[in-house]
């Protein structure tokens, strides 16, 4: 006769341990009813939003006093100069072959690193919390941050925005990629390794065609959000149209940036249509 | 030929899957393997492939000892074994001719494995198994536009494309109507008689069972409470597996007391039967 | 009639023959790339590059912790705290704004051409990057966490109304039809019914916002709109990169800290 297997103990949540659920009792049946927590939820932000609060400086006086430099600056960004549009051009390519380079090079090497993040691949626990933790540290540093020191060590221009993008992507595909992993069914993959196949094959042959859209899309989905931070690489020096902004920001030339935006808006516009087209055709 | 000698399997908390397990399946016989959910079925047949390991005793297929194979050897070993899955376990969003081509990928080379390169050779290899299934036609639409049956017809597509001796299959016609299951397990039937290839099959449906075996292995809580030819299957025996009923010992093995019980037992059936019959014919 | 053909090998020839397209679409990956190379010249590592990229990464493996428990105005804590409160505000003014922006741009509550203009609006809001809002905004108030807030509440309306009109479209109608038929009136049917559907989506939205502003006020901070960033692009420019490393490791172990509680929440409010 086969042993029961024990019984898994359901954890109790602390807040009912210290506040215990209220017992309803009707006729002969009764149900626990857990106490509320939204005074306690409440209580917690009230507070956090307070403390926020007192640690800003916040100057209204100043605020009301230039808030029409704020109507004054937006009138003219939208009155983009026509004259300024070829200069945008360089700096508009620019960035779009760092992003293109970055997306690409960053994916590419997301994939082995997933595959080793995944638990329904790789079966030690160990090794799979390594490589997660490792991966959280490098997805939690800015863009901006990575560009500013990519900067000083490889020198100003588009090889700094381009390790940096790199990086970047790197963080955020795989993280979506061993997500995607996890979900798939295993079972093409445990018939291969039945036939004889090593984990290599298996993961290549039965694996890796379900996860194929999922990891496109997300490719391209990160290379539509690198195209808008790229630009903000320049302004550390690490090239593309950053640095046409803060050039024009600095002279007050809010016609210029108005041109330089909205020749980004076009770009974007363009890049994320046909991203989503191709995205759903793959889906 | 498969041999179970003594074996036993005890998972790490302490259940016991299998319990003195001893069993001799000669070449081309064709096995189904009967009990509850949970007896050890699955258990058993995936031993043989190493796809679980066990705890005691030895399994040998053609004298060889499973558990002592590893990494390289153990694959090869593994490429004379079907298997079958009562989920199909195919490719879903590759096409057929794909998915029965990936039974020959762990004898490629890297970069053949790596681009997806096969012969021409292998691709008309993987298409005359289809078309022993019958399923020629259906050679490269995508696997989720089939239904059940065709997709179990390409997972055994699959597997006949190894060439293997020994065909396992896990609960292979579960997920299927009736009819559909029927012809199944004629392809079996007609696999296991033309090819003199090895079959067992787990399977709930006792019925199937008996009309397409040739032998009947019945397991009850990891233990073998029935071994033999179809023909000698009776309510009782099902009983035994299904039931719960005390398995019958040997008659050198029962003491004195128990044989008179027993055969006190049978008198009484057979007046019980008699009385029975005189009331009919009244 | 005399079938001569061999059906197996009717079905090889006839097989579709895909290798065309993939060769085009390899072509194009690579042209792609090529052209992208160029904007690569890697010119070697900058004078001393290997001082700087050494001298980082040893400070953030031995941070300087007379720096980290400073409790001043100046310290590491005090800054990853105000960067924490920029987020805070932002995030919450921000989604407050963006809930009547979002129902004017949903399709299934507004005419369609108010959805479209509305919008367009999201989208302008979403396209100006970050910085350049900072450097705006700074005209007006000055640099400092004030401006902070302000270009966060802003950036964000931009996210979270996308995501909150996604989830106002995918509203499940059928619940009014039966609130209806037990005789509720408009508001208890938006109470009811509208409100229980997005009430989860719009928290995690939130807090998944949240996140991203973390990261977003220590990068706005670099352009001078406060808290951790500002002090940050200082040490850099001063070239201590015992003080830069020591600031990277306290950023590091915030933002796993807030990363860490919002998964748990939200994954808690999806599933219960």
């Amino acid at each position: 006769m086969a042993r029961e297997k024990k019984e898994k103990a359901v954890k109790v949540p602390w807040f009912d341990r210290i506040f215990p659920p209220k017992k309803m009792t009707v006729g002969d049946h009764s149900v626990q009813k857990p106490r509320s927590r939204a005074w306690l939820i409440t209580l917690v932000m009230v507070a956090i939003v307070w403390g926020s609060i007192s640690m800003i400086h916040f100057d209204f006086t100043v605020f009301a006093r230039n808030i029409h430099q704020f109507t004054v600056i937006l009138a003219k960004i939208f009155n983009p100069k026509w004259t300024y549009f070829q200069k945008v051009i360089p700096p508009l390519m620019d960035t779009i072959k760092m992003s293109l380079m970055g997306t690409a090079i960053g994916s590419f090497a997301a994939l082995p690193f997933a595959v080793v993040s995944s638990t329904n691949i790789m079966h030690s626990g160990p090794v799979v919390a390594f490589f997660r933790i490792v991966l959280n540290i490098v997805r939690t540093l800015p863009t901006l941050v990575i560009a500013s020191i990519s900067a000083l060590i490889f020198g100003l221009g588009t090889f700094a925005g381009t390790v940096a993008i790199t990086i970047f992507t790197f963080g955020v595909v795989t993280k979506m990629l061993y997500e995607s992993i996890e979900t798939i069914d295993m079972g093409a993959f445990e018939a291969m390794e039945a036939m004889g196949a090593t984990k290599f094959q298996a993961f290549w042959n039965a694996v890796f065609p379900q996860v194929l859209p999922t990891y496109l899309s997300h490719s391209l989905f990160s290379f539509e959000i690198n195209i808008r931070a790229a630009t903000i690489l320049g302004y550390v020096g690490a090239g593309g149209l950053g640095i046409l902004i803060d050039e024009r920001i600095g002279w007050r030339d809010y016609e210029g940036l108005g041109t330089v935006l909205l020749a980004l808006f076009v770009v974007v516009l363009i890049i994320e249509n046909t991203s989503q087209y191709l995205r759903r055709k793959l889906s | 030929m498969i041999e179970f000698v003594h074996v036993g399997k005890t998972y790490p908390n302490g259940v016991q899957g299998l319990k003195d397990v001893n069993l001799t399946i000669e070449q081309g016989e064709f096995v189904a393997i009967i009990g509850l959910s949970g007896a050890g079925k699955s258990t058993l047949i995936r031993t043989i492939n190493r796809m679980i390991d066990v705890t005691s005793g030895q399994v040998l297929v053609d004298s060889v000892d499973v558990m002592s194979l590893r990494g390289r050897q153990l694959r090869r070993f593994r490429r004379h074994i079907g298997m079958i899955f009562q989920s199909f376990n195919l490719v879903t969003r590759s096409t057929v001719i794909k998915n029965v081509l990936t039974s020959m990928v762990p004898d490629m080379s890297f970069f053949r494995v790596l681009f997806g390169i096969f012969t021409r050779k292998q691709e008309i290899a993987a298409l005359a198994a289809l078309d022993k299934v019958g399923i020629l036609d259906k050679a490269y639409t995508r696997c989720d536009q089939l239904s059940g049956g065709q997709q179990q017809r390409v997972a055994l597509a699959r597997t006949l494309n190894q060439n293997p001796t020994i065909i396992l299959a896990d609960e292979p016609v579960a997920a299927l109507d009736p009819v559909t299951a029927n012809q199944v397990m004629s392809d079996f039937k007609r696999i296991n008689k033309e090819m003199n290839i090895s079959i067992l099959i787990n399977i709930h449906h006792v019925d199937l069972a008996l009309d397409f075996a040739d032998r009947v292995v019945g397991i009850r809580a990891g233990e073998i409470v029935y071994d033999g030819p179809v023909a000698e299957v009776t309510q009782d025996v099902l009983d035994i597996i299904y039931n719960g009923a005390p398995v019958p010992k040997a008659a050198d093995e029962l003491s004195a007391k128990e044989a008179a019980e027993i055969a006190a037992a049978k008198a009484q059936k057979e007046i019980e039967a008699n009385s029975a019959q005189k009331e009919a014919q009244v | 009639m005399q079938n001569l053909v061999n059906p197996i090998e009717a079905m090889y020839e006839s097989r579709p023959k895909r290798w065309w397209f993939y060769t085009m679409v390899l072509l194009i990956v690579v042209v792609l790339l090529g052209w992208s190379a160029g904007a690569i010249n890697f010119k070697g590592l900058a004078a001393r590059g290997s001082d700087v990229a050494y001298g980082i990464l040893y400070s953030i493996v031995h941070p300087d912790v007379n720096l980290l428990l400073d409790l001043s105005q100046n310290g590491i804590i005090y800054m990853l705290l105000e960067t924490v409160a920029i987020a805070v505000l932002g995030t919450l003014v921000g989604g407050v704004l963006a809930v009547p922006f979002s129902f004017l741009a949903s399709e299934n509550i507004v005419p369609k051409w108010v959805a479209f203009f509305f919008r367009a609006i999201i989208l302008l809001i979403r396209t100006i990057p970050s910085l350049v809002w900072a450097l705006v905004w700074i005209r007006v108030t000055g640099p400092g966490a004030f401006c902070g807030v302000l270009t966060q509440s802003v950036c964000s309306i931009g996210m979270i109304s996308k995501m909150y009109v996604n989830a106002i479209e995918d509203l499940d109608t059928r619940i009014l039809e039966s609130l209806d038929a037990s005789g509720c009136t408009t508001f208890q049917k938006i109470r009811y019914g509208i409100l229980p559907q997005l009430y989860a989506n719009f928290v995690s939205t939130l807090i998944y916002r949240f996140d991203i502003n973390i990261k977003d006020a220590t990068t706005l901070g670099i352009v001078g709109a406060g808290g951790i960033g500002a002090a940050l692009v200082q040490c850099i420019n001063s070239r201590r990169w015992s003080m830069v490393g020591s600031f990277l490791f306290g950023m590091i172990v915030l933002m796993l800290i807030i990363e860490l509680f919002s998964t748990k929440v939200r994954n808690k409010l999806a599933r219960g």
